[in-house]
């Protein structure tokens, strides 16, 4: 009994769509033609050069090495958040009363909230080689200083760390109300069977917020993507390139090093391109229609 | 004995959770000689120094004003527009409802790189660049994509008949929207646009490279802090961070407020 022609959805939707598709093609049109170019910073001339930039990523080992690099913190990150959360949220709905649900919920929605750039400060100066709260029994007991960030793997693997402190436990207060949402007959039954606390939860309750469970990756694989703030602050892509993600490579070839705009932006619109494609498609994918 | 060693990983994380940030918190009431001891101090003199230095220097105190004016005014931009086509979406059947929304969901697969590039050459040629008009309209993209995504099941959550009987009453559709749809899902919309303003304060990456000298945000600033010279600030950093963190950590009530409610309506529905 909808009121027949009201002009209320288009009143509504139009303004709000409009500005965000001026702000968000006008950008991706830009990119894609400044990728074309051979811009630089503080050049004014600038001339058409199609696809050389693309043609030369391919054969920058430096390139090659971001790529290797973000699909390593893709992967890593993603996986281990998401595996803190399910083992934090199950441990949170089985071991805790509700005073102390309501405790640790909020303490975990702490990190997520922090600043990236704060997260970083916070955790770089935890992990500091003299004076770090963390690295400190390790240099008591040994006599000597832990620095974290001189060895290439264990550099980025301290990133990661703190991406995941962030992410994990905020999933992990939410797996907890996904499993709260869940009726509890089947807790039941499974018991009746002699099924443990443990099988309950790996064959009955997990695989019942399969669909849920598979949004959380998706929008965790979409953040990871912004681990540009951190590796700003605690490497700057260091020591040498091993923590240099495809958008810090982009950002010091854009603005640090060279100024090379077109080039930046040529990395810049193929990752748009991979990104956009890849979560379009499992978006499609995971959404059951 | 599991549940014993469940509870001391539960509280292991709650820890790791808290204590770094009180040790941040902590040591931005040290003198540089706490900070700088080989053996970490919990007990000292405190000192109001750090805080009152990171207060008096320009660059924090217009860092402070461009992040409020430009934060809050895409914020409010973000709401003003995207409340009402959340609303437009969640209850109209539109024929490219679906497609509207993956738009608005699909600006969150856009690299913040490959939106921060184009713009820069786009803000400089409308000599727009470095300035605040710059950072709210880029802003607004965040913070309006966000609230609608949050706000269309807050909307959706409004009981059909309560609508119903607002049309009864003889009010129109933009009465409805107005004096029943928006004040019932206030609650959950106040934490939609809570979640836009995290997003917006906390941001990074656009700001550092959208500004240089005129319309740097606070954690531009802040970042800038540790680069003076080898002989790190640590106190004056840390207070920095903190005063940095405590806008978005003061919305951790209204957050997990906007949690719970979204969960319990899955748990009704269920």
């Amino acid at each position: 009994m909808r009121s027949h022609t009201t002009r209320l959805p288009a009143v509504f939707i139009g303004p709000g769509l409009l500005v965000l598709a001026v702000l968000a093609l006008v950008p991706t049109v830009f990119a894609i033609a400044i990728s074309l170019q051979d811009r630089e910073l503080g050049q004014a001339d600038t001339g058409w050069v199609w696809f050389s930039n693309y043609v030369q990523l391919f054969s920058d080992r430096r390139f090659l090495n971001s790529v290797r690099v973000s699909l390593v913190w893709e992967v890593l990150t993603v996986s281990a958040t998401m595996a803190l959360a399910v083992l934090m949220g199950t441990l949170m709905h089985r071991c805790t009363t509700p005073r102390w649900r309501q405790v640790l919920s909020m303490l975990f929605i702490v990190p997520v909230l922090l600043p990236r750039v704060s997260a970083a400060f916070v955790w770089k100066f935890a992990f500091h080689p003299l004076f770090g709260l963390v690295t400190w029994p390790y240099k008591a007991i040994t006599g000597e200083p832990l620095d974290l960030f001189a060895d290439p793997v264990l550099a980025l693997l301290t990133v990661a760390f703190v991406d995941v402190w962030q992410w994990g436990l905020f999933f992990a207060v939410i797996v907890l109300k996904l499993l709260e949402t869940l009726p509890p007959q089947p807790f039941e039954a499974a018991r009746l069977d002699h099924a443990t606390t443990w099988e309950v939860y790996a064959y009955v309750a997990l695989p019942m917020l399969k669909a849920p469970l598979i949004s959380l990756t998706f929008v965790k694989m979409v953040e990871s993507l912004r681990a540009f703030d951190l590796i700003y602050v605690m490497t700057r892509g260091g020591p040498g390139i091993s923590t240099e993600t495809l958008d810090m490579y982009a950002f010091s070839q854009g603005f640090i090093e060279s100024g090379r705009i077109s080039y930046a932006s040529s990395m810049a619109v193929l990752m748009m391109v991979a990104s956009t494609v890849a979560f379009t498609y499992i978006w499609k994918w995971t959404k059951p229609s | 004995m599991g549940t014993l060693l469940a509870r001391l990983a539960l509280i292991a994380a709650g820890l790791s959770a808290l204590v770094p940030v009180l040790w941040t918190f902590l040591n931005s009431f040290k003198n540089r000689v706490d900070i700088v001891s080989s053996v970490p101090k919990f007990f000292f003199t405190p000192t109001l120094d750090n805080y009152l230095y990171v207060l008096n220097r320009e660059a924090v105190g217009a860092g402070l004003l461009n992040s409020i004016v430009v934060v809050g005014a895409a914020v409010i931009i973000g709401a003003l527009l995207g409340l009402p086509a959340a609303y437009a979406l969640a209850r109209y059947p539109l024929r490219w409802g679906n497609d509207i929304q993956f738009f608005v969901l699909s600006m969150r697969f856009l690299p913040p790189v490959a939106v921060a590039i184009p713009l820069m050459v786009i803000w400089l040629q409308l000599e727009l660049y470095d300035t605040r008009v710059a950072l709210i309209a880029t802003y607004t993209l965040l913070t309006l994509s966000t609230v609608i995504w949050l706000a269309i099941p807050a909307f959706k959550a409004v009981p059909k008949e309560v609508e119903e009987a607002g049309r009864v009453d003889g009010y129109g559709p933009y009465a409805i929207f107005f004096r029943i749809a928006l004040p019932i899902a206030a609650r959950s919309l106040v934490g939609a646009i809570a979640f836009g303003f995290v997003l917006v304060w906390n941001e990074f990456l656009i700001a550092l490279m959208l500004t240089t000298s005129e319309a740097k945000t606070l954690p531009i600033v802040a970042s800038e802090l540790s680069q003076l010279g080898r002989d790190v600030p640590w106190g004056i950093l840390n207070a920095s961070v903190i005063l940095l963190s405590l806008p978005p950590l003061l919305m951790v009530g209204v957050l997990s407020g906007f949690l719970n409610a979204a969960f319990k309506r899955k748990r009704e529905a269920a």
